[in-house]
């Protein structure tokens, strides 16, 4: 604000209907017209030159021009425009990437859920949309994947918006895994711009699935550019084999995918961390522990909102019809009444304005 | 003295500056008044199957455009105009189910994340190739009713695999129950669909038998008697393949009217990528919004009128008798 040059001040002042101002040239018509009574006097050059009755006059005049001015500025709804500060907070810019498979619609024990039980899907959603909102300056995006990635919200700061993404996601699932489109679309949402801002890549699965060796090479890629923080919260049905677990028999990635894909995010030289999780209570405090390491300068815009500036022009209206409205009622009549010389003298304007 | 101030207060111009300064302080003190206006809360669910690629609209430079950009482009029109307080959810559909990508968010505050996710609607988003309109509209009335809002479905009608010779499901809701819109997607002729490859590449457009031209589960149709080569056991459906225009397509529109009329939806069809504000909010249950009706541009108008009359007054009455006066001169 300080620096701004006067041009960029007043290009900040706006109205809502601009075709209004097309009737300000009628605010002359005080200088053409008056709205005091018509006296005729025989010839003004009779009478000596009054400094004060010009004075009145002019008053008379001007006053009736803004009264004018500002009453048609008032009605073409004057306003300072809002504006977007940047400014520096303490968060993150966090893109989440969603399951929904069908299997995430199953409680943690692989079941149905009944009665008080909570699926999977239905923890992630509470804790998430807890998470979600508890700084105001993080910034979100979702996506979702099953077969293919869906991107749900792009990367923004409107909370209220990521919280109802964020509520769909206990809906029933689709039907498989498919985790390497979903990285790409979700690393796709951090976008170009920004290399200071501290990056989050949160992963909630339940499973994962074998990542194309033609494909590893182009995440890698993209990994070592955008160099997000990586984690990744696995919703680990009871049971199942573990992120750590050796398969017994031979150990590949279509035997073993979830420890396969484990060993795949630490080789990508990002920070990483894997947050196994069996229960809804696990998930909080992993949620916890994110929220605790990224906590780094953001960059966040805020609106400031558009003020409103009618009462000024309105303000301004007032005092000019006020001045008129003393000057019609301080008028005097010169021919009218017997007491014609008093008045003439209490009221000198009339002759001025008329 | 007294006589003086009697006069002035009689004084028309007097009374309008008056009457125009008493508006003023009116508009300077009145609060807005509080108002409800109707806005809409409502589901968009967008078929993103093979069809809705077909490029039979064209786009403002005149190239063809493809029926989801179009769809995509009425969505994000239809957001901006929909007064501020109206809601917006979306979902996808293809196979036979609508999937809910995010419950309803304000089409004001939250503009740009819902303009974001309107323009990155993607036919690569689908999971499945099948098209079961009719199982897909009736699940998302269902998931409508469920986030209670109204339902807006997007769709070319191209059922895939055709319907069998029984018809599609019956619609098990209370028709009416939710209100909404279905809107027809895609030119009234036939039209070729592309095709893609597994790396979402085009490579042409599907000939005739690269789709299913004629459901053959269930019964066969009244009429196969009649067919060339017909024999009830091994060939209940007649002895040669289907023939059709299956893979061609355009908008089903007598079929999606029938929809609408089954589930109690009204139908219009999509002539671009605008124009859906106003079928909507003549289909949809008008919502109650909160809103402020500013009254200080009509007291403003009113005082703008009165203190424009003060001063035009003379003027025109000085007209008639400035006249009057140069004929009595003219006479003299």
């Amino acid at each position: 604000m300080g620096g701004a040059t006067p041009m960029e001040a007043l290009s900040r002042f706006a109205v809502d209907t601009p075709l209004v101002l097309w009737l300000l040239p009628l605010a002359l018509l005080p200088f053409r017209a008056s709205a005091q009574r018509v006296v005729p006097v025989a010839a003004l050059d009779a009478g000596p030159a009054d400094p004060l009755s010009r004075a009145i006059g002019w008053a008379l005049r001007i006053a009736g021009s803004l009264a004018l001015a500002g009453l048609i500025v008032g009605i073409a709804g004057p306003y300072r425009r809002g504006e977007t500060v940047t400014r520096t907070g303490i968060g993150a810019q966090v893109s989440i990437l969603v399951d929904r498979s069908g299997s995430m619609n199953e409680t943690f024990a692989g079941r149905q859920p009944s009665g008080a039980e909570e699926s999977k899907a239905a923890a992630s959603r509470r804790l998430l949309g807890d998470f979600v909102g508890s700084r105001a300056h993080d910034q979100f995006a979702v996506t979702a994947f099953s077969t293919a990635p869906m991107l749900v919200v792009p990367m923004t700061d409107r909370h209220e918006a990521v919280r109802a993404a964020i509520r769909a996601i206990d809906r029933p699932g689709l039907d498989y895994t498919n985790v390497a489109r979903g990285l790409a679309m979700s690393l796709s949402q951090f976008g170009a711009q920004g290399g200071t801002v501290s990056r989050a890549l949160l992963i909630v699965s339940d499973g994962a699935a074998v990542i194309d060796p033609r494909v590893q090479g182009t995440l890698r890629a993209e990994f070592a550019k955008i160099r997000p923080n990586l984690y990744w919260l696995f919703l680990r049905t009871k049971g199942s084999p573990s992120i750590a677990d050796k398969p017994a028999g031979e150990d590949t990635p279509q035997a073993a995918p979830e420890r396969h894909l484990d060993l795949f995010f630490k080789s990508l030289g990002t920070p990483y961390r894997a947050f196994e999780a069996e229960g809804p209570e696990a998930v909080a405090a992993a949620i916890r522990q994110i929220e605790a390491l990224e906590r780094d300068p953001i960059p966040y815009t805020e609106q400031r909102p558009r003020r409103d500036l009618s009462w000024v022009a309105f303000g301004v209206a007032l005092l000019g019809l006020l001045v008129l409205v003393a000057g019609k009622l301080a008028e005097a009549d010169v021919r009218r009444g017997r007491r014609g010389i008093p008045q003439a003298a209490e009221a000198p304007s009339e002759r001025i304005a008329a | 003295m007294r006589e003086h101030l009697a006069r002035n207060l009689r004084d028309g111009r007097f009374q309008a500056l008056a009457g125009a300064a008493f508006l003023v302080v009116l508009a300077l003190v009145l609060p807005a008044v509080p108002l409800t206006r109707t806005g809409v809360s409502v589901l968009a669910v967008v078929d993103i199957t093979g069809s809705m690629n077909v490029r039979d609209y064209a786009s403002a430079d005149g190239k063809p455009a493809s029926r989801l950009d179009t769809a995509r482009g009425a969505l994000r029109d239809l957001v901006t105009a929909l007064p501020c307080g109206s809601q917006v959810a979306l979902g996808l559909f293809t196979e036979r189910r609508p999937f809910l990508l995010f419950t309803p968010i304000e089409v004001c505050a939250d503009f740009a994340p819902l303009d974001g996710a309107l323009a990155a609607l993607d036919w690569r988003m689908a999971w499945e190739g099948d098209s079961r309109i009719s199982a897909g509209l009736f699940r998302a009335a269902e998931m409508a009713a469920s986030l209670d809002t109204d339902l807006l479905f997007v769709t070319d009608g191209q059922e895939a695999p055709p319907l069998p010779s029984t018809g599609g499901p019956r619609f098990e809701g209370k028709p009416g129950a939710v209100r909404g819109l279905i809107v027809g997607a895609g030119a009234y002729a036939l039209s070729p669909i592309p095709r893609y490859n597994d790396r979402g590449r085009e490579i042409g457009f599907y000939g005739s038998g690269d789709v299913q031209q004629e459901n053959r589960f269930g019964p066969p149709p009244a009429d196969a008697e009649s067919r060339e080569g017909y024999n009830p056991r091994n060939a209940p459906f007649g002895g040669v393949a289907a023939t059709g225009n299956e893979h061609l397509s355009s908008v089903r529109e007598p079929y999606l009217k029938t929809l609408a009329g089954e589930t109690g939806l009204a139908y219009v069809h999509l002539e671009g990528p605008g124009g859906l504000a106003a079928p909507l909010r003549a289909a949809a249950t008008p919502r109650p919004l909160p809103g402020r009706l500013d009254l200080r541009p009509v007291l403003g108008g009113a005082a703008l009128a009165l203190a424009l009359a003060a001063f035009l007054f003379p003027m025109v009455r000085a007209l008639p008798s400035g006249r009057a006066r140069a004929l009595t001169l003219k006479k003299a």
